[in-house]
């Protein structure tokens, strides 16, 4: 009869029903004077108590499950077990290996990731103090996903004291080698930038908004699918601060979305998780993921990949947004609200239209909000 | 007059002492045999005997720290954030706030100081009131910069080294310690007795010196989200896995890697242990769930946590992302008992399921019930294997 027990239960009712009535019945002749009767009343009663109390304790257990047994509601228990490790290694436990034991999160992914850039890394040199263009296969082992991106080092990578902000240009010119936000052009333009003295050094990624197949182009975590938004806000940061010295905070971290990738940029910097605090993106309404499908997977899935929804119903994250080049994103910048905070700018006519966007960026990340 | 306060408790106590006086004192009175007077004794008692049981649930409620507040038992407190999330106020609040007017050990000043040093210790270099002797225990709040969503009341035991010169640059490992559903922060403090435990291991040098923080597990309460990143809701998991780590990384010396974050839980908080270290292995890179769970259930909320989608679901649920994902770099280590405890069989099918890079481990007791006398058994060794894997 253990202290969960349907049994206990049933007597312990019995005793307290038992105990009313016969109190009830026997009232008249315990009303009579004298100290004994006055101890039987006291008695009785507290004898109903007990078993009342009693009911609603094992109730109280049963529903909780605290206390299996009574040398475990005693504390008479004092056993305890061993810390057992569960092998996966030709059955071996795991702590027969100590060295294999201590896993820390990436740390072989990034060393892949640094002999994947030796083998597939055909580096860009343009000279030297120009900084370089190195080709990447970013691994990430959270999301699973695989994807090949640029990666900019400014010139004096080596040289510069402090850890560098990171700007991740995310836009479907990523792999092309002349559109307005192609890898060469962004690195040509930073490193003019950088050499007016406009822009502080700062390490620049280029990836595409569709990561993984099926995961569309916005860039969202869909449920059952490609985890995209995984992608950027955990793997990517951690790969690049594996292999190099980069900032760790949000307010060091920029998302620059270029053509079709500023549903992507705006996206991550609204996620709750999201690891940026800067964020650019061509004007627009940004109510839909680009495409059709989204992260599908129910209305409510699908509610919040509107932009628009996100800044009416979730906090506004402390993230500065500029929206670049022609048109007007009316509707999304009349939502903002601090800390939140939202700018625009043109691009520059001529050759680096891109010049007046990094200056704002490599100042928007100088001076955090 | 708060529910825990023990002013209440001893009113009710008074109340129901009162009412058994009464009912002997005026018991002549109704000894008639006619029914008036028989439903009269019916009444009296049931009267008394349920202000006992009042008293009785009172003092449950204490014991078990299920319920901090009448706004938290009744279900008043903010669910209108639960529900639509929308922020209140949008200024820039601080991000963790340490609330000074109730230091010390908490929330329970009936038991002894629970951070004195231990009997036969290191020799006292200050007065034992120092926390450079026996550490400090802060009661602290955390409001979720990204998330908007608020801690409610938790705790921060910093280690006597953290005010140590030696340690003066040493950024500190942290464990996370998250509650079971329904628990309040201080019954990690004064049930589970996490300060004083790591205290005693840190003395005696079992484990090395770490920061710990210990929150409830439901931001919402009285909501049970599963730490869930509700879709188009309240990001309950993002608020831990960012917005706590950030604000523990800004307001005290610990460190920002990984490899220095654990988080431990019992009951459901072992479930979101479990979970937030398999989601986010690029902030947490061991984890123990003490009696966990390992199958989203779907908690206690007005609608579904996944909003209506079967696959998100799954992949809030430690056991499927197991079979299905990539395996996170981790280290979990998961508690059960052999008698006492149904999640048993649960507990050893997800732990067959690991592979690498996750490392999983087992601490299964002979007997034990889902209570904090067992989870506080299992505490030290614990603490201890955490030690091992953070650095």
């Amino acid at each position: 009869m253990g202290p969960r027990s349907q049994l206990l239960m049933t007597v312990l009712a019995a005793a307290a029903a038992g105990l009313l009535g016969g109190m009830l019945w026997l009232w008249p002749v315990l009303a009579r004077r004298g100290v004994t009767f006055v101890l039987l009343r006291i008695a009785m009663l507290g004898a109903l108590q007990v078993s009342v109390l009693g009911m609603v304790f094992v109730s109280v257990n049963r529903t909780y499950e605290f206390y299996s047994s009574w040398s475990d509601l005693l504390g008479t228990n004092r056993v305890a077990g061993a810390i057992v490790a569960v092998g996966h290694q030709g059955g071996q436990p795991a702590s027969a290996q100590p060295s294999s034991l201590v896993t820390v999160p990436g740390a072989g992914t990034a060393h892949r990731a640094r002999t994947a850039r030796g083998a597939s890394g055909p580096a860009q040199r343009a000279g030297p103090g120009a900084g370089q263009v190195v080709t990447v296969q970013f691994s990430g082992p959270v999301s699973g996903i695989k994807v090949r991106g640029y990666v900019y080092l400014p010139p004096g990578y080596q040289r510069v004291p402090h850890p560098l902000p990171v700007i991740v240009v995310i836009s479907s010119q990523a792999a092309s080698r002349t559109g307005l936000y192609s890898a060469p052009q962004v690195a040509a333009t930073a490193t003019a930038q950088m050499r007016a003295g406009r822009m502080a050094p700062a390490l620049i990624t280029v990836l595409p908004p569709s990561v993984a197949r099926r995961s569309g182009r916005g860039c969202l975590d869909v449920p059952g699918g490609p985890q995209a938004a995984t992608f950027f806000t955990q793997d990517l940061p951690q790969a690049l601060a594996h292999a190099y010295r980069v900032a760790t905070a949000p307010s060091g971290w920029a998302v620059l979305g270029g053509t079709g990738g500023g549903y992507c940029a705006l996206q991550l910097a609204t996620a709750p998780a999201g690891p940026f605090g800067v964020a650019v993106a061509p004007p627009g309404t940004y109510a839909a993921p680009p495409g059709s499908a989204g992260s599908g997977a129910g209305p409510l899935v699908r509610r919040q990949d509107n932009l628009l929804w996100r800044l009416r119903y979730w906090p506004q994250p402390p993230v500065r947004v500029l929206f670049a080049g022609p048109g007007r994103a009316r509707e999304f910048g009349s939502l903002v609200r601090p800390p939140m905070t939202v700018a625009s700018a043109r691009l520059a006519a001529g050759p680096m239209p891109l010049a007046p966007v990094l200056d704002w960026v490599s100042h928007a990340l100088r001076s955090p909000s | 007059m708060g529910l825990t306060s023990g002013v209440f408790g001893w009113l009710m106590v008074a109340v129901a002492a009162g009412s058994l006086a009464a009912v002997v004192w005026a018991w002549p009175r109704v000894a008639r045999r006619r029914l008036p007077y028989l439903a009269a004794r019916l009444v009296m008692v049931a009267v008394s005997q349920l202000l006992v049981t009042a008293a009785f649930l009172v003092w449950l409620n204490g014991y078990f720290s299920f319920y901090d507040s009448w706004s938290q038992l009744l279900g008043t407190s903010q669910p209108a954030q639960a529900v639509s999330a929308r922020h209140a106020a949008a200024g820039p609040a601080k991000q963790l706030v340490v609330d000074g007017s109730r230091p010390g050990p908490l929330p329970d000043a009936g038991r002894p100081a629970p951070l004195a040093a231990p009997p036969g210790g290191l020799p006292r270099p200050g007065p034992p009131s120092s926390p450079a002797v026996s550490g400090r225990l802060m009661q602290i709040a955390i409001t979720g910069q990204r998330t908007g969503l608020s801690s409610g009341p938790g705790y921060v035991y910093l280690p006597p080294q953290y005010f140590q010169p030696a340690y003066r640059h040493t950024r500190f490992p942290v464990v996370l310690a998250l509650t079971g559903y329904p628990g309040v922060a201080g019954g990690i403090v004064t049930r589970l007795e996490l300060p004083s435990v790591a205290a005693s291991l840190l003395a005696a040098r079992q484990i090395r010196p770490t920061v710990f923080v210990m929150l409830s597990v439901s931001p919402l309460f009285p909501y049970d989200t599963e730490c869930t990143d509700i879709p188009a809701g309240p990001q309950v998991e993002s608020f831990f896995a960012q917005d706590v780590t950030r604000a523990v990384e800004h307001a005290f010396r610990v460190t920002a890697s990984p490899a220095g974050w654990g988080v431990v839980g019992y009951s459901t908080g072992g479930f979101c242990a479990t979970k937030l270290a398999m989601m986010y292995p690029t902030r947490f890179s061991a984890a123990v769930s003490m009696a966990g769970y390992y199958q989203a259930y779907g908690g206690r909320f007005p609608r579904d946590l996944w909003g209506g989608s079967v696959a998100y679901r799954h992949e809030n649920s430690p056991a499927w992302r197991l079979r299905h994902l990539p395996a996170p770099p981790v280290s979990v280590l998961v508690t059960s008992s052999r008698t006492g405890e149904r999640s048993l069989p649960g507990t050893l099918a997800f732990l067959h399921e690991i592979r690498p890079p996750m490392r999983g481990y087992s601490l299964i007791i002979p007997q034990g019930g889902h209570n904090f006398r067992t989870w506080n058994r299992e505490l030290a060794p614990s603490l201890e294997w955490l030690s091992r894997h953070l650095s």
